[in-house]
């Protein structure tokens, strides 16, 4: 009994006191009753009974004593058994979680282990050092290869849209024999694309590239389908007018590329692919249906799963099946509802809503509709060359000022006047019947959006007016744009309309400016054609704004 | 809906003419005059509505190309597809223009215009 206590001093005290206390209480009862059994008995056995009955009370103080000491020692282990109990629980349920939480929030080691209240047992203390070491030494090789990833992403996203960009303009250079070549060139480099594309939002960094306008439904969708290998066996039904706003389109259709690819990737190879656009009060829906696979209940189901998940799970990745976790995270960001349905076709339709913030509807066209038309291939030389320039720059520059002053192409407003100069546009023929040149309405529609570019048209008449080359970048005040109007007269001056202040009117020089050493674009020759066909078809002087809307009536062809 | 520039639109030229590179047997050439047959319909692709806007006149397909803003040999895949269905006509202006030539009045504005130009 004794010989335990040196084993815990501190621990095993009180039960130990406590068997001496009942060892000698029982040792005193014991002794007393022994006594009187001992001076109550007869005489001559008083030596044998005392020996006996002290032994046995000894024995029995004894097992007493053992007895509570056990009970005793039983008690305290079971106490600080729930209390381990209770530290191993609390290391568990709010230690661990809280410094994983804080690791994974970026935090550092050192700064996870601060903040967190520490166990009070070594043990349990140094279970949550290594744990922390060891996630926080996860978490930034995680971190590491995610942004390696994303840079990488980011710069095969930037050459494959520089080099979608070169191809375009090769399309536009080389004739018949290449074009062909060009187009599967230019298809390739579209699906690479969209493979960083994928990486790039799997890895969160930004989408590819910004448009600056909105862009409209049948251009997202098939832009979604060129960037697809089967994209001839999508089908489009569209008729909507409505655009998605420039911010959201890249999404919006890498979105539905990868949807598109599932869709052709689950189907046999032969059946066509549909796709429906519907104009609905919530936004706009595109349902995507196949004629492959009825998908399971459980298929859709995690289909949807995938698609809706809050944050990106990277283990649920294949490798090869990424395109679900990229809808997901594209939905996330720009709030697209996707659900999945067995199609009527037989397949699995999938169907997209483009929430309303994003949609935007294009200004209605002018009744004519065909008004501004023509007027277009000036700027379109123009305004794509600028643009194109812009969307370069502006993959560096984030800066919302400089995109903001885009939308419109901004020097349009600027320069009213240039688009008026150009003679020959049936367009301005057109107009020339109402005696108006209402440069103002146009500029809201999308094809007058470039209408800056007029300039180029004049280009054949460039010489008249050299001493103006040096001011195309001039500003007209913008307050000054909307003057609709600068007529000419027939010496090709310029005349101020009647009630218009001197102040008021337009100034008219721009047009000659720009073009001349680019080489000649078809836009040019097409405009040369025209003035030479106007000049052959007799308008004696060809007074500049003269009126060709004669010309096709009296086509003598 | 705005027509395609110089990388200035989602749409890859591919798309545009459904992956065809080549009209067949192209029946265009660069001042072939085009006059649309009927109005747009509506569904139509937006090239096809825009060819037909521009050629309520006849227009060349120069014209057309440079209006569309599309290289000339994909706006002759998309005429094709046009003039299959009967919606456009084409018409070669040469033998016209080539009868009135000779008169030397003409010949004169033609060269004034040529030197205004």
């Amino acid at each position: 009994m004794t010989a335990q206590t040196p084993a815990r001093p501190q621990r095993a005290r009180p039960p130990v006191v406590a068997a001496l206390y009942a060892f000698l209480v029982a040792l005193v009862v014991t002794g007393g009753a022994v006594l009187w059994a001992v001076l109550a008995g007869p005489a001559a056995l008083r030596t044998g009974l005392a020996w006996g009955c002290g032994t046995v009370a000894v024995v029995l103080s004894a097992l007493l004593a053992v007895t509570v000491y056990a009970v005793r020692t039983s008690a305290r282990h079971r106490a600080r058994i729930a209390e381990l109990a209770a530290a191993a629980d609390r290391l568990a349920d709010e230690t661990l979680p809280a410094v994983v939480a804080r690791l994974r929030d970026g935090a550092s080691v050192d700064t996870a282990l601060g903040h967190t209240p520490m166990p009070a047992d070594e043990a349990h203390r140094r279970i949550v050092e290594t744990l922390a070491t060891e996630v926080g030494r996860g978490e930034r090789m995680r971190a590491a290869a995610m942004s390696a990833c994303a840079s990488a992403a980011g710069r095969v996203q930037a050459l494959a849209t520089s080099m979608l960009a070169d191809l375009r303009e090769m399309e536009h250079r080389h004739g018949e024999e290449v074009l062909g070549d060009l187009l599967k060139l230019d298809h390739t480099t579209a699906q690479a694309g969209r493979l960083a594309d994928s990486i790039a939002v799997l890895t969160g960094a930004r989408s590819g590239r910004r448009w600056n306008k909105p862009i409209a439904m049948e251009s997202i969708l098939r832009g979604a389908m060129g960037r697809i290998s089967a994209y001839r066996r999508v089908r489009l039904h569209s008729s909507s007018t409505a655009a998605v706003a420039g911010h959201a389109a890249e999404g919006v259709m890498h979105a539905l590329a990868e949807i598109m690819d599932n869709a052709t990737s689950f189907s046999p190879p032969t059946s066509p692919v549909h796709v429906y656009v519907e104009e609905a009060q919530a936004g706009v829906v595109v349902s995507v249906e196949d004629s492959g696979l009825v998908m399971t209940e459980t298929a859709l189901r995690s289909a949807e799963a995938a698609v809706s998940a809050k944050t990106l799970d990277l283990m649920s990745l294949s490798g090869t099946r990424l395109g679900l976790a990229v809808v997901g995270c594209l939905a996330g960001k720009h709030g697209l509802t996707v659900s999945f349905r067995p199609s009527a076709r037989g397949g699995t339709s999938v169907v997209v809503l483009i929430p309303q913030q994003l949609i935007t509807q294009p200004p209605p066209k002018p009744a004519g509709g065909r008004t501004e038309v023509p007027e277009v291939p000036v700027a379109g030389l123009r305004a794509a060359h600028d643009a194109q320039a812009r969307e370069v720059h502006e993959r560096d520059a984030h800066d919302t000022g400089v995109r903001e002053r885009h939308p419109r192409g901004s020097d349009v407003p600027d320069r009213p006047a240039a688009r008026e100069t150009r003679p020959a546009s049936g367009a301005g023929a057109a107009r020339e019947t109402t005696g108006h040149r209402p440069t103002v309405p146009d500029r809201d529609t999308g094809a007058a959006r470039d209408g800056g570019a007029s300039r180029g048209p004049d280009d054949p008449h460039g010489g008249s007016a050299p001493q103006d080359r040096g001011v195309p970048d001039v500003p007209a005040p913008r307050g000054a744009a909307p003057a609709p109007a600068t007529e000419y007269g027939p010496s090709g001056l310029p005349k101020r309309r009647r009630g218009q202040t001197l102040a008021g009117a337009p100034i008219p020089q721009v047009p000659q400016a720009t073009g001349r050493t680019r080489g000649r674009s078809h836009e040019e020759s097409a405009a040369r054609l025209r003035s030479f066909r106007r000049a052959v078809q007799g308008e004696a002087p060809p007074a500049r704004p003269t009126a060709p809307e004669n010309a096709p009536k009296d086509d003598p062809r | 809906m705005s027509p395609l520039g110089p990388d200035d639109d989602p749409d890859r030229l591919y798309t545009v003419t459904g992956g065809r590179s080549r009209a067949a047997g192209s029946r265009f050439d660069l001042v072939t005059l085009i006059v649309a047959e009927c109005e747009p319909a509506p569904g139509m692709q937006s090239e096809h509505v825009r060819i037909l806007e521009l050629a309520r006149r006849p227009t060349a397909v120069v014209e057309l190309s440079a209006a569309l803003r599309l290289p000339v040999s994909v706006v002759r895949i998309l005429l094709t597809d046009l003039l299959d269905t009967g919606r456009i006509t084409a018409r070669h202006p040469r033998t016209a223009a080539r009868a009135e030539l000779p008169e030397p009045d003409l010949l004169k504005e033609v060269l004034d215009a040529l030197q205004r130009l």
